[in-house]
């Protein structure tokens, strides 16, 4: 039961990225916009933001059996849906009740997993779920929509989550000593204010990691063109290098904050690394995935027990953090989308300038050269918007036979001119999610001055007469 | 371990990371991953080794040298120029001025490098190719390579060739190279035949 309902809680975090490494063949076979296929995105992460904190009002958890079932319910119900829209406007709609339903899931699964195996085993299983869902969701999005399609995404959880509802109803209530046998769990009345310099910070890292986790997965399938079960097994360095940072943590024994605060410099360090490829070879995103991985395995887990730590009611400081960082993830796509299509369009010019500069000097026969040209041309007029594909190009030129080597190296050289426009137009978008992550170092700085300041013995405290 | 050790371990281990991830990125040229520059049109540009012959070799010569001086003059790359004129439906006349200028200053180059051909090999070629009386065509093949090489500098067939050359028609063909070689071997060819006209008028 307490497996179903983890898996669950990693389930409905997974699914904020989940859809990354899907959404060019969403593109495709919806007939849809880019601006539209962002939305799948945008919409799961913003409506997951915004309700989870009103699905963990007191009236709401008072019920977590009901409220998990409910939302579980949903989100699996949602999830079908997803799977069976037959367009784009009705895939957002699902992914918005998906979200409901998840909001009230990860609510009441918090509460339930706390009343199955205690406070500490249940808090950490479910903050350990969510940082694994989180990482790990576009490599399993990736291996899904290669190995059958992007529907498999969807349809792949609905038995989990299935199978989670009755495992909902299943666990038994905390009971107070003085409440009816079988009445809803009733905390202490206490109502302790959100943490906002944890939370703000892991919003902040959470806009930064969107870099990461959308940008980088976007670079590989749409940039680079690679497969994405390819591209999936790539980003999988970031999960396990994200198990790392436990083991890392517990031989260093930081202090909490310096702990968050190398986090995020990780994360920030791994950011720059992706900005600054050598090459297009995968090989030069491992380091600084690994850097990235450890950093969000680092900060992630460590800000939302914080956030949580002795604060009632649980759920509610639960749901803020989910909050934050859902939302943070909604700003760091609102904040990079932008930049990262306005490169992309700027690099349009000097990819098509040092393409033609390589057919002018290329040793081929002059019809040769502009028979190429014109279908050069006619790729680069049909696929505009997106990085073409140039091999149609080369398929249709009639070349004699000792000059086809000039002309696979020829195609070769245009394919990496491409390679270092993309790469090119991704850079500023990997910065300014570097700028986020140490934005969020900065905050986890503040914070630690701002404690020290207010924990400090005022002299009344301390007896000492002025 | 002690307090600060405990402090300055893992933001050590963290910076170290940083600093070396990103600093063998950068040395193997990370931060040079970009696409290729084109080169200023201004500057010298090693000659490009043409795979054709002839004529066609010969144009393909003067048109990349005459890109290049036209897109110098008017103050852009060889690259965008090209790109510009393969996407505009009418070429400016600054464009038209410049490239007829540029082709007249790219023979001058090729006649100063000894890079020219001798006029005989392209009279021949021209007049496989040209439409003109049987008997006219027989009697010019009939004259000796080196009286044709002698009456007929091959600068000066060229220049004259360029100031027939209807640019613009050419710029509208420029992505059909039958087009291209029906506008260019007719202006050769009456170069020639204006050339040895001119020298004739010279000689009675």
């Amino acid at each position: 039961m307490g497996l179903l309902l983890t898996v669950t809680v990693g389930l409905v975090l997974a699914d904020s990225a989940i859809v990354t490494l899907a959404l060019p063949e969403m593109l495709q076979e919806l007939d849809a916009s880019v601006a539209q296929v962002a939305w799948v995105l945008i919409s799961y992460n913003l409506v997951l933001g915004a309700l989870a904190v009103p699905a963990a009002l007191r009236r709401v958890r008072a019920h977590p059996r009901a409220l998990a079932a409910i939302g579980i319910a949903v989100f699996a119900g949602a999830s079908a849906w997803c799977a069976a829209a037959p367009t784009i406007e009705v895939l957002i709609a699902a992914r918005c009740v998906q979200a409901l339903g998840g909001a009230f899931a990860l609510v009441g699964a918090l509460e339930l997993l706390v009343a199955r195996m205690g406070e500490r085993r249940g808090v950490a299983a479910w903050v350990t779920a969510g940082v694994v869902g989180t990482a790990a969701g576009p490599v399993a999005g990736g291996l899904l929509t290669e190995a059958i399609s992007w529907q498999a995404i969807f349809i792949a959880q609905v038995p989990f989550a299935a199978l989670a509802v009755p495992a909902a109803l299943l666990v038994r209530e905390p009971v107070p000593a003085d409440g009816p046998a079988d009445g809803p769990v009733e905390e202490p009345d206490v109502a302790h204010r959100p943490v906002v310099g944890h939370n703000v910070t892991l919003g902040l890292l959470s806009a930064a990691l969107t870099a990461a986790l959308f940008l980088l997965v976007l670079l590989l399938v749409e940039g680079w063109r690679h497969s994405p079960a390819l591209a999936a097994l790539t980003v999988s360095v970031i999960p396990v290098a994200a198990l790392v940072a436990r083991p890392l943590a517990r031989w260093l024994q930081p202090p909490p904050d310096v702990e968050v605060a190398a986090g995020c410099l990780l994360v920030a360090g791994g950011l720059v690394g992706l900005a600054l490829p050598p090459s297009a070879d995968l090989i030069w995103t491992v380091a600084p995935q690994a850097l990235i991985g450890l950093g969000l395995g680092l900060s992630v887990d460590q800000l939302t027990y914080r956030a949580m730590e002795g604060r009632r009611p649980r759920a509610r400081h639960a749901a803020w953090t989910i909050s934050s960082r859902h939302l943070g993830v909604v700003v760091g796509l609102a904040i990079l989308t932008p930049v990262f299509t306005a490169d992309l369009l700027d690099a349009e010019e000097p990819a098509t300038e040092a393409i033609a500069s390589l057919v002018i000097d290329a040793p081929l026969q002059p019809d040769d050269k502009i028979a190429l040209a014109r279908a050069l041309g006619a790729e680069l007029t049909g696929q505009r918007g997106q990085v073409p594909e140039l091999s149609g190009a080369f398929a249709s030129l009639d070349v004699a036979p000792e000059d086809r080597a000039a002309v696979d190296d020829l195609e070769g050289d245009l394919d990496d001119q491409l390679d270092r426009a993309v790469s090119l137009a991704f850079r500023d978008s990997y910065l300014v999610g570097a700028g986020l992550a140490l934005a969020a170092m900065v905050t986890v700085g503040a914070g630690a001055v701002v404690r020290t300041a207010r924990d400090r013995p005022r002299p009344a405290d301390l007896g000492v007469a002025r | 371990m002690n307090a600060g050790v405990r402090i300055a371990a893992l933001p050590a281990v963290a910076l170290a990371l940083v600093v070396g991830v990103a600093g063998v990125q950068v040395a193997a040229g990370g931060g040079d991953f970009r696409p290729l520059a084109p080169a200023d049109a201004c500057d010298d540009r090693p000659g490009t080794t043409s795979r054709a012959e002839g004529i066609a070799g010969l144009t393909e010569q003067l048109v990349l040298r005459g890109v290049d001086d036209a897109a110098c003059t008017l103050g852009v790359s060889r690259e965008a120029l090209t790109l510009e004129l393969a996407q505009q439906d009418e070429p400016t006349d600054a464009q038209v001025d410049a490239l007829r200028d540029g082709l007249r200053t790219a023979v001058g180059e090729l006649a100063e490098e000894d890079l020219l051909p001798p006029s005989s090999s392209l009279v021949d070629e021209a007049l496989d190719g040209a439409d003109i009386n049987r008997f006219l065509a027989a009697g010019i093949r009939a004259l000796p390579d080196s009286v044709i090489d002698d009456a007929l500098p091959t600068e000066d067939v060229l220049t004259r060739a360029v100031d027939e050359l209807d640019v613009r028609a050419i710029l509208s063909d420029l992505d059909d190279a039958d087009a291209l070689r029906d506008e260019v071997e007719p202006a050769v060819m009456q170069a020639v035949r204006d050339e040895l006209l001119d020298r004739l008028r010279n000689l009675v």
